[in-house]
């Protein structure tokens, strides 16, 4: 079952690209850290980052602040 | 399928969503007033559209749902018709918010609305300071992704507004003390003063309220996240 982070990051992704289809959010532990995984079709990259890096920017902070309650220390990769 | 196309609307509606029935029941009754001042608040009548569910540290969490239908009194006056429908921007900012406070695990209250000007958010509820951030930076992030999302697509693009806790007018207070304290240190030092860095929404209260209040020029530099007005004497 998904957390509700990755619900999150597909929803916005796949509200902003032209191929929702190949939205994709993976989760794994690192070093007692949460990475989260999104992934998107080359085309679509941009438009999850946004311009000078604004929406993901945006997304960074939302994760950060989604692990608090759990005390999770959680980041965001945005990939191909 | 509620009012004649044509005629006015026979009754104001509101929909709102909360942690249990009587939150959602309350932020709806809030939104309803807000929207036609004036409200026979006796008359109003509650529709339950979901119990919601109240999850594990928000897993599995979905709100209540209430609609709220009051009759239109003469001192009542007609508002714009609520455009909640599925696909309408009031209905995607409500989804993307959805999103963030099941992230966050914060059981919040979410009103909608949208004028002509604006879709606005106000979220009410426990523990809203994990929303709002450091200086803010949360909720910013929020309504910019809000921004984003809500209008991908189509042609009007609105300004979308995300609140928490009336944060956005105890800042509007904030940034008007501190525009006007860079005022008198400008006009007494001769020197341009720089402000922190701010959104773009909140530059703009900046530089409105220092044309407004007159005796200093204001600009942008720098850019984002470092993008700060500087405060300039002289007209």
């Amino acid at each position: 079952m998904s957390e509700p982070i990755e619900d999150f990051l597909g929803h916005v992704a796949r509200s902003l690209v032209a191929n929702p289809e190949e939205v994709r959010v993976t989760r794994s532990e690192r070093d007692g850290a949460i990475l989260l995984e999104l992934h998107v079709a080359p085309d679509d990259l941009g438009k999850v980052i946004g311009k000078g890096g604004r929406i993901a920017r945006a997304l960074r902070t939302v994760v950060r602040a989604s692990g608090t309650k759990a005390d999770e220390r959680r980041h965001l990769e945005i990939v191909e | 399928m509620s009012a004649d196309p044509g005629g006015p609307p026979a009754a104001g509606r509101a929909e709102a969503t909360g942690e249990t029935v009587g939150e959602a029941k309350w932020a709806a009754l809030r939104e309803l007033e807000r929207r036609y001042p004036g409200l026979d608040k006796e008359a109003v009548r509650f529709q339950v559209v979901s119990e919601g569910e109240r999850g594990l540290l928000g897993v599995g969490y979905a709100p209540a749902r209430v609609i709220a239908e009051a009759p239109l009194t003469e001192s009542a006056p007609a508002a714009p018709p609520p455009n909640e429908e599925p696909g309408s921007g009031a209905a995607r900012l409500r989804a993307l918010l959805e999103h963030v406070c099941a992230s966050l695990a914060l059981p919040a209250s979410i009103a909608v609305s949208e004028d002509e000007e604006r879709v606005s958010a106000q979220l009410s509820g426990p523990d809203l300071g994990l929303l709002i951030g450091k200086r803010g930076q949360t909720i910013d992030a929020i309504q910019c992704l809000a921004n984003a999302v809500v209008w991908t697509g189509e042609e009007t693009r609105k300004e979308v507004v995300v609140d928490a806790a009336g944060y956005r007018d105890r800042r509007r207070t904030a940034l008007e003390r501190s525009a006007e304290g860079a005022a008198r240190e400008a006009l007494e030092s001769g020197e341009p003063i720089p402000l922190e860095p701010m959104s773009s929404s909140e530059r703009k209260i900046v530089h409105l309220f220092l044309q407004a209040r007159g005796g200093v020029t204001t600009s942008s530099e720098g850019s984002e996240p470092e993008r700060h007005v500087v405060v300039a004497p002289g007209e």
